[in-house]
């Protein structure tokens, strides 16, 4: 009896012991070296895995940081302030500057602004009515069903008399709006205290804006006309080339000139700084995850 | 030769570990949501069920038999698969970081899967020899694998289905897991001993 205990205890501590140590020697022997920059980018990425730096997450963005030492400004919702302590963490001094981009949208018209004259009964989302053409008589505009408001991660967009709202303050630029709406009616602009966008997408003349909509650009070319402006009209419709704005004062110009009032502006903040503002952002962002 | 091949056959088919001996239930249920992963982790478990068994027989033969103590086999096996399977995640992170990201969570979820300590102590109470043990170690995996995805594809197909309220969700798959079970005690009669 007293053998056998002995026996079964040598055995199995002797057993124990020869696994432990193998495991412990295997373990020193396998080490797969984390890369400790991985561990540290990630600290700083805002991990709400948005995807907009075009890799599946923030850790595969963060391990292809580590590993390539060069796409360093990838974070579009991190800004500028998540971006330069990448550098600093992967030594790399030069630090192209990125402008935070926001989404408008161009389709600024309200439920009694666009005409609906169809009646539509099926799946609530813009992408199955925007195959019938269906809800609003534009064959351009904006469906407000919400496709958008689902997929935006942080809760920027929301619906107000079937208009889309963008709280530009919320918004870090990831672009996923793009991809859902149907219509293309979002626009990634630079972020500014007064940010203006022209808020009609229809590109027809104006004569079958007028029959679908009474807020559309109508093509007219009054506000491609105010000196030194950076508006053109193209194919009827008229765009905003963001580059080329040097004076605010100018788009007001031309936002009170335009006859059917489709330039829209919005100013995001009370804090005028656009560093306060991305900050801001970013305990959004902490808020979220 | 022939009695290998027989062995083969009867343990993916009839003595099927999981749908004939109710062993590994837990991945059964647990993984067999999408094919991908329930491909994953079959392939996981047959290679470790296959190296378990293997170690397994010659730990029994060469030192509890020896020692006559038989009654510990327990204790060593469960020590031997969970140091295994530790060995084995390292190996795979080392040398194939790709196999170790497809296998993910899978691997040290086996330490804990029933059917392979249920294979162990199979091995021993059939006295199967050393090859007889390697390759029912091996078919044991390929059963398991095979339920195991044949349970994934009718999953992936029931999502579309128009299923009544009361059967949604775990009724229904439970159902489904009864049903494969009564189809593969059907098998019991290809192989007359």
């Amino acid at each position: 009896m007293i053998r056998q205990i002995i026996v079964s205890v040598a055995a199995l501590g002797v057993g124990g012991l020869l696994f432990s140590v193998l495991l412990s020697i295997l373990s020193k022997k396998l080490k797969v070296e984390d890369d400790p920059k991985v561990a540290k980018i990630l600290e700083v990425l805002p991990g709400i895995n948005c995807g907009a730096c075009g890799f599946s997450g923030c850790r595969a963005y963060a391990e292809a940081v580590a590993k390539t030492n060069d796409i360093y400004n990838g974070c579009l919702p991190g800004g500028e302030e998540v971006n330069s302590v990448i550098c600093d963490i992967i030594g790399v001094k030069d630090l192209t500057s990125r402008v935070k981009k926001v989404a408008v949208c161009r389709c600024g018209a309200s439920s009694n602004e666009k005409k609906e004259s169809t009646v539509y009964n099926g799946p609530l989302t813009c992408k199955a009515a925007d195959l019938l053409k269906a809800v609003i008589d534009c064959h351009y505009g904006c469906l407000g069903l919400g496709d958008c408001v689902g997929v935006c991660p942080v809760q920027a967009l929301s619906i107000v008399n079937k208009r889309i709202i963008v709280d530009q303050l919320k918004c870090i630029g990831c672009g996923k709006c793009l991809l859902a709406c149907p219509r293309n009616l979002f626009e990634l602009v630079p972020f500014n205290e007064k940010i203006y966008s022209v808020a009609c997408n229809n590109k027809q003349k104006a004569v079958n804006v007028k029959k679908v909509c009474s807020k559309g650009c109508i093509g007219c070319g009054i506000c491609a006309r105010v000196e030194g402006g950076p508006f053109t009209v193209t194919g009827n419709l008229s765009y905003l080339d963001y580059s080329k704005i040097n004076d605010l004062k100018l788009l007001d110009v031309a936002r009170q000139k335009c006859p059917t009032k489709c330039i829209d502006i919005s100013e995001p903040s009370i804090d005028l700084d656009s560093n306060s503002a991305s900050l801001n952002s970013k305990l959004c962002l902490k808020k979220q995850s | 030769m022939t009695n290998l091949v027989l062995l083969f056959i009867s343990t993916v088919l009839i003595n099927n570990l999981v749908l004939v001996n109710f062993l590994g239930i837990c991945p059964f249920l647990g993984v067999s949501g999408k094919l991908e992963s329930a491909f994953g982790m079959g392939a996981a478990v047959t290679f470790v069920m296959t190296l378990a068994t293997t170690l397994s027989w010659l730990i029994y033969h060469l030192v509890l038999d020896k020692f006559d103590i038989l009654f510990l086999q327990y204790v060593v096996f469960i020590l031997v698969i969970a140091s295994l399977v530790q060995i084995v995640e390292m190996f795979v992170r080392k040398f194939s970081p790709a196999l170790y990201q497809a296998l993910g969570i899978y691997l040290p979820l086996i330490t804990t899967n029933c059917a392979i300590l249920g294979a162990a102590l199979f091995m021993v109470s059939k006295n199967y020899g050393f090859l007889e043990s390697v390759i029912f170690g091996f078919s044991g995996g390929v059963g398991f694998s095979l339920v195991l995805m044949i349970m994934a594809g009718i999953r992936e197909e029931l999502k579309f289905a128009d299923i009544p309220k009361a059967f949604q969700g775990a009724a229904l798959t439970l159902i489904t897991a009864g049903l494969l079970a009564l189809i593969f005690v059907g098998f019991s009669g290809l192989v007359s001993a």
